[in-house]
């Protein structure tokens, strides 16, 4: 079931006088539970296709489709909600808030949503024994390794049951070994609950544990590995 | 955790910033609350000194009198006196006759103020004639015994127990004088007062002016200042049924006193609005340092989901908590500095003249604070609203904030 569309999808990026095309003509479908890496050097409109997919960012022209709402022109209240309630984001810079400890920082959606604090207590140790971090809760983020506070962003990126996550360079701050592993975790978590990945980087070794792989050049299609279908 | 717990822990990022910036608050509210108190306190002892040697917390008079000073505006009391008395918070009431006269001695002669009292009900509150001896007071209502200013006695070259000649106009027309013996000597350091105040019984100077049984001033004094708000309709209401008498409050009859406390009290509250100002540009120097230092934190609690609305109310919350805590702060403080101000005071004998006169009042060189919860508790409360106020442009800022723009700031 086609859950994103990108359709002929523009975006320019204003400097001043100058235009920077970041996306040009740019078309994708993804399906609900898929598994997709954005492939592509620095520059190439990776981190742009998942701000347009995440609500963050319009495109300037062609249409951007999430579960069937108009993410492109949806009015900004509806945007806000859709990014509270559909999707999960993953950072590369972890973006944990350092005053939170780690379980209130993987609660923050949850918080946003208004879910009673019992039921946020509990959705959250469940993930955190899932993610391999049980017994990190009190800690705060300042006092966590850079996969800790990875586990945790994902953790936040799912307490609240999103339909995608979106992930911009997960694993880029990250050594080889551990961002393997959180690859392994994260690839586990869209086969056992069926969340759908998007996710971007530029690593060989990340982008060749994806089911798909997408790759932009120039804020072009380059190559697409389901092109098949 | 919580929105509250999110604020809080925010507010403490930059613990020192945030701590000069509670001080400063805090500061400010010690500074506002304990010189109001002080203020008041001063102002207060002022008024206590003002009508009990004046008017009275209220009087009566004769409709006119106030305005005109005109001595033949008298009424009869008649039962009105021990009427007033019976309402409960009234300490004293003081028929008084004012005459203007010309007073004698063998040497000189100086127009006064011939003032008709009961002796004993004025001394009881009068605080230069408490001062008195008990062989310096008037002994009674119709005697020949005269209490003087200071100035008056020195202008007229006379002595304790000297003769003088009292001349004022009768109801008749024809000057009438009356022969006194000086008795006590008073010196309120209001040198108008001292140059001019004669002190007689009361029935003496009716009987000089031919006025029989009739006053110019029913001067009521209160148990406390402020039950005139209780008593006042009281006594409206036993004087409405006499058109030619009105009920006044200090206010209007004393109002030199009542202005200057009035300009000197504006002048402070234009301090205070200064003080208030400066707090309240570093309150909103510091949220949007605070602010402009997080915008990644904050594209990312948009990326999150969070409305603009939402993390405007954040901001906002802050600096509520913010000035909760200073308003704590301020008004410990601000207890504690105004209990030494009305436990000990501040002596400004080595700084002013002994007779320091406000407003047509004595001043009391020893400045004490007089407690006004309420107002402490609203300027706390003040502070607090002005703090959140100084937080809306930066709140407004945050909620401007476009997420991918703000992720990007490191």
């Amino acid at each position: 079931m086609t859950l994103i569309t990108l359709a002929n999808v523009f975006k320019t990026y204003r400097h001043g006088s100058l235009e920077v095309p970041a996306l040009v003509d740019f078309s994708l479908v993804i399906d609900s539970g898929e598994f997709t890496v954005l492939a592509g050097p620095s520059g190439s409109g990776k981190t742009t296709v998942l701000n347009l997919v995440g609500g963050l960012d319009r495109p300037t022209s062609g249409t951007v489709t999430v579960d069937n709402l108009d993410v492109g022109g949806a009015p900004a209240g509806i945007l806000a909600d859709y990014r509270l309630r559909r999707v999960g984001f993953i950072f590369q810079s972890y973006n944990l808030i350092p005053v939170l400890t780690a379980a209130e920082n993987a609660e923050f959606t949850l918080m946003l949503q208004k879910v009673p604090r019992p039921e946020r207590r509990r959705r959250v140790v469940a993930l955190f024994h899932e993610l391999g971090i049980a017994g990190l809760e009190e800690r705060r983020p300042s006092d966590l390794s850079g996969g800790q506070q990875q586990r945790v962003a994902i953790a936040r990126a799912l307490a609240a049951f999103p339909g995608v996550v979106l992930a911009d360079e997960p694993t880029a701050n990250l050594d080889s070994h551990t961002a393997e592993e959180l690859l392994d975790l994260m690839r586990d978590l869209n086969t056992r609950r069926g969340v759908t990945f998007l996710f971007s980087s530029h690593d060989d070794r990340v982008i060749g544990r994806a089911r798909r792989v997408v790759r932009l050049e120039d804020g072009r299609l380059a190559s697409d590995s389901a092109a098949h279908r | 955790m919580s929105a509250l717990a999110y604020a809080w822990r925010s507010l403490w990022r930059n613990r020192r910033r945030t701590l000069i910036t509670l001080t400063a608050i805090a500061l400010s509210i010690m500074i506002v609350q304990a010189f109001h108190n002080l203020a008041i306190g001063i102002y207060a002892r002022m008024i206590d000194d003002g009508v009990r040697a004046g008017s009275g917390h209220l009087a009566v008079y004769r409709n006119g009198y106030l305005e005109s000073r005109e001595e033949g505006l008298s009424f009869l009391p008649g039962d009105l006196a021990k009427q007033v008395r019976a309402i409960p918070g009234v300490s004293r009431v003081l028929p008084r006759i004012y005459l203007p006269a010309l007073a004698q001695s063998s040497s000189d002669s100086r127009g006064i103020l011939l003032v008709g009292v009961e002796p004993d009900a004025e001394r009881a509150v009068n605080p230069f004639l408490k001062k008195l001896p008990e062989d310096g007071m008037l002994r009674d209502l119709d005697g020949r015994d005269a209490v003087i200013g200071k100035r008056l006695l020195t202008d007229l070259k006379l002595a304790v127990g000297r003769k003088l000649v009292v001349t004022a106009q009768h109801r008749d027309g024809t000057l009438h004088s009356e022969l006194l013996r000086v008795r006590g000597v008073v010196e309120t350091g209001i040198a108008e007062v001292d140059g001019s105040l004669l002190m007689v019984g009361r029935q003496r100077a009716a009987l000089l002016a031919g006025m029989s049984g009739e006053i110019h001033e029913l001067a009521i004094i209160l148990d406390r200042a402020d039950d005139d708000r209780r008593v006042f309709p009281a006594l409206a209401e036993l004087t409405g049924s006499r058109p030619e008498v009105a009920a006044v409050s200090w206010k209007e009859a004393m109002p030199n006193l009542a202005n200057a406390i009035k300009l000197d009290y504006a002048g402070q509250k234009f301090i205070f609005v200064i003080i208030l100002l400066i707090v309240t540009i570093g309150v909103v120097n510091t949220l949007l340092m605070s602010v402009m230092e997080r915008l990644r934190e904050f594209g990312v609690i948009l990326a999150l989901g969070s409305s603009p609305a939402r993390l405007r109310r954040l901001v906002l919350l802050e600096a509520l908590l913010l000035g909760l805590a200073a308003a704590a702060l301020g008004s410990m403080l601000g207890s504690l500095f105004t209990w030494y101000l009305v436990d000990t005071g501040i002596d400004l004998k080595n700084f002013v003249p002994e007779n320091m006169e406000f407003g047509g009042v004595v001043f009391d060189p020893v400045l004490r604070a007089a407690w006004d919860l309420v107002w402490m508790v609203r300027i706390a409360l003040f502070v607090t609203g002005l703090t959140v106020l100084a937080a809306f442009y930066p709140a407004v800022k945050a909620g401007r904030i476009t997420p991918v723009e703000a992720m990007r700031h490191s």
